[in-house]
């Protein structure tokens, strides 16, 4: 089956995977439990449902802010309003984990000469045209003596 | 491209669960953008927020599910006791709409919220 089959009435309104929701709901619950196919439906429509209603709240939050994007703090204060304020912490949490998260991505991404700031088209070219060279004059016999990559870190970056 | 070894890893250090499953950020996104006639531009983080509170919320109504099934002696989880569940919850009125009085799911009861169907 295929795991993205939407589950609602209407074929306009997307819903979400079950696959992915069915792993949520089975880790909450004994390895010996089983769940009605109806209750697993009927959980995922009560998460779409979840969404919606907090994204309205969100929505309105964020007009009563005068903004014009809807930013994660709109969503904590909705989910507060709404009578979830339990969820804030862990979500929040959740949320500072995945920008920690994609900034060490940005951080490995450039490789070794990342430094925290990405490179202009002009700088990756240079270095891609020292590498060569370095790798041309190793290739003759060491005639040329490899250059030492001279980026250093740049604090203000 | 981020490792799943890696982020797995931090997160269930952080929260003490296994493997956290992220709902997909595309689709949590198209749900918002319909659920209201005058929706605002998402933020690229703001689905990432709804994403971990989903799985909070499923988390939640299926653990009050899952006592309505204890309290009646069983070990599989019906639709029934999801209905228990909602009812007994304040914070879940809003669910209401999708089922009924008998505690059985609403027919076309999906669609936009607070509408009545019959």
């Amino acid at each position: 089956m295929d795991s993205m089959d939407i589950v609602g009435k209407s074929k306009e309104d997307a819903s979400l995977p079950k696959a992915t929701m069915t792993k949520i709901i089975k880790e909450m619950l004994p390895p010996d439990v089983r769940v009605a196919r109806d209750a697993q439906d009927l959980l995922i429509e009560c998460c779409v449902e979840f969404i919606n209603l907090v994204s309205s709240e969100s929505n309105e939050v964020c007009n009563r802010a005068e903004k014009r994007t809807i930013a994660p703090e709109h969503v904590l204060k909705a989910l507060e309003v709404l009578g979830f304020g339990g969820y804030i912490e862990e979500v929040y949490a959740a949320y500072e984990q995945h920008k920690l998260e994609t900034m060490q991505d940005t951080l490995k991404g450039g490789g070794k000469w990342s430094n925290g700031a990405e490179m202009t088209e002009e700088e990756a070219l240079a270095e891609q045209q020292r590498m060569f060279a370095e790798a041309r004059a190793r290739m003759h016999g060491g005639t040329v003596a490899p250059k030492q990559p001279d980026i250093e870190p740049n604090p203000e970056s | 491209m981020r490792q799943a070894g890696t982020y797995s890893g931090m997160l269930a250090v952080m929260s003490g669960k296994n493997v956290p499953h992220s709902l997909p950020l595309a689709r949590i996104k198209k749900i918002m953008k319909k659920s209201g006639n005058d929706v605002k531009m998402i933020s690229g983080e703001a689905p990432i927020v709804f994403s971990k509170a989903c799985e909070l919320f499923i988390e939640e109504l299926t653990r009050r599910s899952w006592m309505m099934t204890l309290k009646g002696k069983r070990r599989t989880l019906h639709k029934d006791d999801v209905a228990s569940a909602i009812a007994a919850t304040d914070i879940f009125d809003f669910l209401v709409n999708l089922i009924d009085d008998n505690g059985r799911e609403v027919e076309g009861g999906f669609g936009r919220r607070g509408e009545p169907t019959s």
